[in-house]
């Protein structure tokens, strides 16, 4: 297990970085000098232990490199970074080598480019020549160094290639082709697998001219993450299976975005053409995704063309027809019409946005009904939705990987959020820190305790009863993760409890900073928080018993709305996708996708963020908010907007903080919730708790868009594969 | 002691007419040799319109402004009848831009939100 005990940081941890530097950081004296170097005769003032490459950028100055990641270990093997300093015989790797007072460094001199030439023409002496069928074309780092440094005449002169090197691609699964023959060697996928994904199967074989990046014994390199390393690949030796031989990164545009498939809220780029989704590629957004993106949110985007819904449907004869949209609203009008009030309700799905729930809300409200539900329910007993601190990841992504000691409740981060397992694996393995877990024995990437599968280890834990909370009253920064899916138990709303008074007794015994805070709930849904925040309250009980003559179901998928449940009652179902909510309703209104519309989301941690729309919606499908207040307007209950600035004004009446974008909204009111959540009646049940991802096939497919997806039901076979395989 | 404000109301000066009915014999003129002109428009371009419908249009154009008083303006109005006139006649203008005159194929842009809702209009 990769774990470093000797570069435990004093210093915090900025971001992540083993390197040479780091070392150097441990004395808190020196720190405080500063050095003076000189890069390019600019004098800069840098700390003890920066690196040469480091101390150049931070005067603008950059140093080709290939094996430099900052977010990855120093590997120092591909020597496009050599730098001259003056007086000094050799060059030096600048990625590699600290500053020393009063070094001269010379980026731009005739030794520097000299050595850089010779490095380019060793790289491309075995490099092949197929840059116009290559994926990476026009985004390829050795394509343009070499342009830029390297040699302008050629010594090559094998033109049959009798000697150039070749090496046999590999088959590692269904995400990411390999052409290992354009490889340089750079190691980067090899330390992003063994340091973020956490799955050591790359690495190299051979030396020299025979050294090979694989995975050893034939396997597929199956991670939640592994998509990743082909945006580190910095030439075509890794590329994107799906999207190979699609497009040229210069024929595409690009819209910024955010990812919608689970609750983190991860910065995307969508990049399209001629309306029509090619790729999605991350943002950096240093808060949440870093520069990272999950496979999920990566590669299900060819799901947005299949089973969409494209025109209106109503059920004519037992048969759901196509039809115009005036013929649609009207036959909603009339099963609306003349509606008994509190006989209207509502349920939201997975991957609805803020303006379409603020929409249906108000829509059944001027029907007179009151219910308004989400498919993941959330307990009413105690302070339920009232305090916003009791369903929010109060502590915020960024800061999970300060804590040292981490309880995860029924949760599988891995593959509910991969992106916080990742800060998870960060401070274990650079801040030291401590993770025990109460739950399903699962693969977090990462060793941790495990606890039990009980629910009622966390009243051990507050009682001091069970040995880990010695370890969990120590802690200087302690942090609970609870599992949403627990909330859904019949004892939801006591397991809430357990855990808000174990989070006090932690937070009063800790030396944490006031604005640490311990308890942490981490959700699934992209739609959950915002659906939360404006008061879709009830559950889907709570529906089932009150038999509404009409029922809206907003992209909800979910499997357990059964037909059989509302034997009388109109579903009308808007969504995008022709998925489990459409096969159960009788008039169908079809919506648009995330990528669609200009839409809210509010991730786990209360950030509200918003997508753009890189395309226009398939056919008729319009966004889902103008489908309700359409609807409004035909039964003679219009709603008062009539664009999105409107909406969104909407919006800030009910809630402010929907519409700052980009910002966290922290909620309070602990002491208050707790207070709220001692009246709890009940008990624990004695089931153990279970999550519904414990393996990595279980996370491909978990929402409309993915389950459409074919690239995600390879993945699932693969796994399946892989498996069977015992490798 | 107020002085009256005289700079604000300077005389402009005219461009081609004195009076209004110096400018009302220009102006119809102007309708005149267009009107006599339609004959020969008809013959040089292939329009699907016939001549009294061009006379039609021709009326229906000059008292879109009739309501127009300032004198500048209608002597500007005039230069335009002019140089549109003098387009037509040496056949600058193709017939497809004269039959933008009749407007046939443009349909109002959808303004309320539901009848943007069914077009499909986008903002």
């Amino acid at each position: 297990m990769l774990r470093l005990p000797v570069i435990k940081l004093t210093a915090g941890l900025q971001n992540g970085r083993i390197s040479v530097a780091r070392l150097h950081t441990t004395s808190s004296k020196l720190q405080q000098e500063l050095v003076e170097v000189f890069i390019d005769d600019k004098p800069v003032q840098v700390p003890p232990g920066t690196t040469v490459l480091q101390a150049a950028a931070k005067v603008g100055v950059e140093i080709p490199r290939f094996c430099y990641h900052e977010r990855l270990a120093v590997a120092g093997n591909c020597r496009m970074c050599l730098v001259e300093i003056e007086k000094q015989i050799k060059p030096v790797a600048a990625c590699a080598m600290p500053v020393m007072k009063g070094w001269r460094v010379k980026t731009n001199s005739d030794l520097t480019r000299k050595a850089r030439e010779g490095v380019m023409e060793f790289l491309l002496v075995n490099h092949p020549l197929d840059c116009p069928i290559c994926d990476q074309g026009g985004e390829c780092d050795l394509q343009d160094q070499s342009m830029a440094f390297g040699s302008d005449r050629s010594r090559f002169v094998d033109i049959n290639y009798t000697g150039k090197r070749a090496v046999e691609d590999k088959d590692i699964g269904p995400l990411i082709k390999t052409i290992m023959t354009r490889c340089i060697h750079c190691t980067r996928c090899i330390r992003f697998a063994s340091e973020v994904a956490g799955i050591d199967d790359l690495g190299t074989t051979g030396r020299g001219n025979d050294m090979q990046v694989g995975t050893y014994v034939e396997k597929m390199f199956l991670s939640e993450l592994s998509g990743n390393i082909i945006d580190l690949c910095p030439v075509g030796a890794l590329t994107s299976k799906p999207y190979a031989f699609v497009a040229r990164p210069w024929e595409t545009r690009r819209t910024d975005s955010i990812d919608v498939l689970d609750a983190v809220g991860s910065n995307i780029v969508i990049s399209h053409r001629t309306n029509e989704v090619l790729r999605i590629l991350p943002r950096v957004n240093e808060e949440i995704n870093e520069e990272w993106l999950s496979d999920k949110a990566r590669f299900s985007c060819d799901g947005l063309k299949r089973q969409r819904l494209i025109t209106p449907m109503i059920k004519i004869n037992g048969n759901l027809e196509a039809v115009e949209w005036e013929d649609a609203l009207v036959a909603t009008a009339r099963a609306i019409q003349n509606i008994a009030p509190n006989k209207c309700a509502g349920i939201a799905g997975k991957l609805v946005d803020a303006e379409a729930l603020v929409a249906l809300k108000d829509l059944v409200n001027r029907l007179g009904g009151e219910i308004l539900a989400t498919e993941q329910s959330f307990p009413k007993e105690g302070a339920g939705i009232d305090l916003r601190s009791n369903y929010l990841l109060n502590n915020t992504i960024a800061a999970v990987e300060e804590a040292d000691v981490v309880l995860l409740i029924g949760t599988n981060p891995r593959y509910e959020a991969p992106l916080v397992n990742t800060r998870l694996r960060k401070g274990y393995i650079h801040g030291e820190q401590t993770i025990g877990l109460i739950g399903p024995n699962v693969d977090l990437t990462y060793d941790y305790e495990h606890l039990g599968q009980s629910a009622d280890i966390v009243t051990q834990l507050r009682n001091g009863t069970h040995p880990f909370s010695n370890t969990l009253k120590s802690a200087k920064k302690p942090l609970i993760i609870l599992g949403v899916d627990q909330l859904m138990r019949k004892d939801g709303a006591k397991i809430l409890s357990e855990t808000q008074l174990l989070a006090q007794t932690l937070g009063e015994n800790t030396k944490a900073p006031e604005e640490w805070k311990v308890l942490n709930i981490l959700h699934t849904r992209a739609s959950q928080v915002a659906a939360l925040d404006v008061g879709y309250s009830s559950t889907i009980e709570e529906v089932k018993e009150q038999q509404p003559k009409v029922l809206f179901l907003l992209g909800a998928d979910d499997a357990n709305i059964k037909r059989e449940d509302f034997p009388n009652t109109c579903i009308i179902y808007i969504g995008s996708h022709g998925d489990e909510g459409a096969s159960i309703a009788d008039v169908i209104l079809p919506g648009a996708a995330y990528t669609e519309k200009v839409a809210t989301y509010v991730n786990t941690e209360g950030r509200s963020q918003q997508t753009c729309a890189a395309i226009t919606p398939p056919g008729m499908a319009r966004p889902d908010w103008k489908i309700i207040r359409a609807l409004s307007e035909i039964c003679g209950v219009r709603l008062p907007y009539d664009n999105l600035a409107e909406v969104r004004s909407r919006l800030e009446e009910i809630a402010p903080h929907l519409v700052r974008y980009g910002a966290v909204e922290s909620a309070n009111y602990f002491a208050q919730a707790l207070e709220l959540s001692k009246q709890v009646p009940g008990s624990l049940s004695s089931d153990p708790l279970e999550v519904k991802q414990e393996t990595l096939d279980q996370f491909f497919m978990t929402d409309a868009i993915s389950r459409a997806s074919q690239t995600m039901a390879k993945c699932v076979q693969a796994v399946i594969k892989q498996r069977e395989s015992n490798l | 002691m107020a002085t009256p404000v005289t700079s604000g109301l300077k005389q402009v000066k005219p461009i081609l007419s004195l009076t209004h009915v110096e400018a009302r014999r220009k102006v119809i003129t102007l309708y005149k040799t267009w009107y006599r002109q339609i004959p020969f428009i008809k013959a040089n371009y292939i329009l699907p319109v016939t001549k009294e419908e061009c006379q039609q249009k021709l009326r229906e154009e000059f008292y879109r402004h009739a309501n127009v008083r300032d004198l500048r303006v209608i002597d500007m109005l005039l230069v335009k009848g002019q140089m549109e006139l003098q387009e037509v006649c040496a056949q600058w203008k193709p017939a497809a831009t004269l039959l933008r005159y009749w407007k046939q194929t443009e349909e109002p842009k959808p303004k309320d939100f539901m009848s943007k809702f069914l077009s499909g209009h986008r903002e």
